[in-house]
């Protein structure tokens, strides 16, 4: 069947503008981190910099430090996405190829609760971490935010497990290869795309987590880049330029991310597990 | 996310059982084994805290130098929070935030994504776009959209009053009714995409042949959509549906930047108020009571949501 030409070209038009409406407010973001301390606040605003400036961009390095956010930042996603896949692999190939009692409402119970609110856990887990001398430390963001990936990362993985057949076990185990050998040889390696996506969302849930980073991590050494852009703040005015710049590099990582990733968070996001 | 069941052979009896047990041990003991360290982490970090939650909003709760003393107080939590207007407040905003939020979001991600269905080129540069404000810091969001809403050199302002909308400059967070309401587009901006990919996902799952057939024996697009399009997309929205709903009921960043839960307390949503209440006012028992609440009615709107979407599908299927 052949669409009319005008339904066509209606399609692409409410595409184009849905595009443009999703990146206006970033470019919007972009420009405004170039602009000088003047042009930042002025009224009318120019939808142009007239006179572009990296001023922010030195200001958020160097007086800001936002430097230490990042590294902070790097740190706790890089290790959690590490632990999450470490746990969540063996986990995943348990559940999907080993006879385990009672494994499927055990999965569903910590999904829906890695769903809740954070603020369910957050007193108990602050008097926690309190008590054991743990707040502003990076296993005070690590431990939950491990915690919270998980047990997505443990579906994903497991529905990549369930795709590979039982005999490859025996085969294993017949040739003498014990049964952690068999995961990690032969198992682990097949569910690589599996892999991919439990790594894209857990770095990227850390990445933005900020809840429990505000509350935990308060010292300025050991905040992270959200805590950071939310708690930067001058004498008189909000500091806007310095706000944008440091966004605009937290952004940038990211969307590489998402380019190179683009199959996998797709992939994830639509295979019946829905997260973001 | 519907459970599969599991291909476990546990309903054999006899030897053949106890065979196949012996055998099976080594295995299911690597089995609970490699289960352990996920377990322990999800075990210590999420469930005995909201266990925990509970017990401590049952408690008069004070903070010592290196933890805490609790002493029982029944429902003396419960019964302070009840008689809150703040928490009432609160409970009101959180919740038609959540289903305004999510019903549009929905319903013009459901649009937009059967009106780009079809378009095939663009599609690997569409995709990256909309997964951009999904992988947005929510906070870079929130600051984002304060500079934009700004009342003294805020761009909506130019923008309006070019097109003759507005007169003068309007303070848009400087009021409750419009707070709320920009707060809205700043959250239905950041998430709409994300439901759109999702739909389209679904969509795309549509035989083509289904819909030529459809037409053919004279259905109109409205009964295509509904007895085609619908039911092959439904499992995708309602799941979409539910956890947007769910994190629409914990939102924390975007009025903790934009608007602090003010002007006064229009935008204070339940975490907001939880959190202000355990680490500002250090009121812990309270605070948890205010917890557990969160927790119970996110509980009870997501089965309300589930029941309707389910009757809203036979309505469909009926028609």
């Amino acid at each position: 069947m052949i669409e009319a030409k005008w339904k066509t070209i209606f399609r692409y038009v409410i595409l184009i503008a849905f595009l443009v409406i999703i990146l206006l407010p970033f470019y919007w973001m972009f420009i405004t981190s170039f602009k000088t301390d003047f042009a930042l606040g002025a009224y009318p605003p120019s939808l142009f910099p007239v006179h572009w400036t990296l001023q922010h961009y030195v200001e958020a390095f160097t007086k800001y430090g936002f430097g230490t956010y990042i590294r902070n930042s790097v740190v706790v996603s890089l290790v959690s996405t590490f632990l999450v896949l470490t746990f969540a692999s063996m986990a995943g190939f348990s559940v999907a190829q080993l006879p385990v009692r009672g494994k499927t409402p055990l999965l569903v119970m910590f999904l829906v609760i890695s769903m809740f609110p954070a603020i369910a856990i957050m007193s108990p887990l602050y008097m926690l971490l309190r008590h054991l001398n743990w707040l502003n430390s990076y296993q005070a963001l690590i431990i939950p935010y491990t915690a919270f990936n998980l047990p997505f990362a443990i579906w994903i993985l497991r529905n990549y497990f369930l795709q590979l057949p039982k005999a490859l076990l025996e085969a294993a185990r017949v040739d003498g290869a014990s049964i952690f050998q068999s995961f990690y040889r032969i198992y682990l390696p097949l569910t690589t795309p599996g892999m991919f996506t439990a790594a894209v969302f857990t770095f990227v849930a850390s990445w933005t987590e900020f809840f429990m980073a505000l509350t935990f991590n308060q010292n300025n050494s050991m905040r992270t880049i959200p805590v950071g852009i939310a708690l930067f703040s001058g004498q008189y005015t909000i500091p806007y330029g310095t706000i944008f710049a440091g966004s605009v590099v937290s952004i940038v990582p990211i969307i590489l991310l998402t380019i190179l990733f683009r199959k996998w968070i797709v992939s994830g996001l639509t295979s019946g597990a829905v997260k973001g | 996310m519907t459970p599969q069941t599991d291909a476990a052979p546990t309903n054999q009896r006899g030897k053949v059982r106890n065979k196949r047990q012996s055998l099976q041990a080594p295995e299911r003991r690597a089995g609970y084994g490699m289960l352990t360290p996920s377990l322990l982490v999800i075990g210590a970090v999420t469930l005995f805290p909201i266990l925990y939650s509970m017990w401590m909003s049952l408690n008069h709760i004070s903070l010592t130098v290196n933890g805490f003393s609790m002493n029982f107080a029944g429902l003396q939590n419960y019964s302070l929070v009840i008689h809150s207007e703040t928490f009432w407040h609160s409970v009101w905003f959180t919740f038609y935030f959540a289903v305004v939020t999510v019903f549009l979001e929905l319903f013009l991600g459901m649009l937009i994504a059967l009106a780009i269905n079809g378009i095939d080129r663009l599609k690997n540069v569409s995709v990256v776009i909309m997964l951009i404000p999904w992988s947005l810091i929510t906070v870079v969001s929130a600051q984002m959209w304060g500079y934009i809403y700004n009342g003294v050199y805020g761009v909506l302002n130019y923008l309006l009053q070019s097109l003759h909308l507005i007169g003068a400059p309007v303070t848009w967070l400087g009021t409750g009714t419009s707070a709320v309401m920009a707060m809205m587009v700043a959250d239905i901006w950041k998430t709409t995409p994300f439901v759109v990919i999702i739909i389209l996902a679904g969509l795309q799952m549509v035989p083509r042949d289904l819909y030529e057939s459809a037409y053919l024996d004279g259905a109109n697009a409205w009964h295509v959509f509904w007895s085609v399009t619908f039911p092959m997309v439904r499992g995708s929205i309602a799941l979409a549906g539910l956890f947007r709903i769910l994190q629409a009921f914990g939102m924390f960043d975007l009025p903790y930047v934009l608007t602090q839960g003010g002007p006064g307390t229009a935008t204070e949503s339940l975490s907001i108020l939880g959190d202000r209440v355990m680490f500002q006012n250090l009121d812990f028992g309270p605070g948890s009571a205010v917890a557990v609440c969160t927790v119970i009615l996110v509980l009870a709107l997501s089965l309300v949501f589930l029941s309707a979407f389910r009757n809203l599908v036979r309505e469909g299927e009926s028609e």
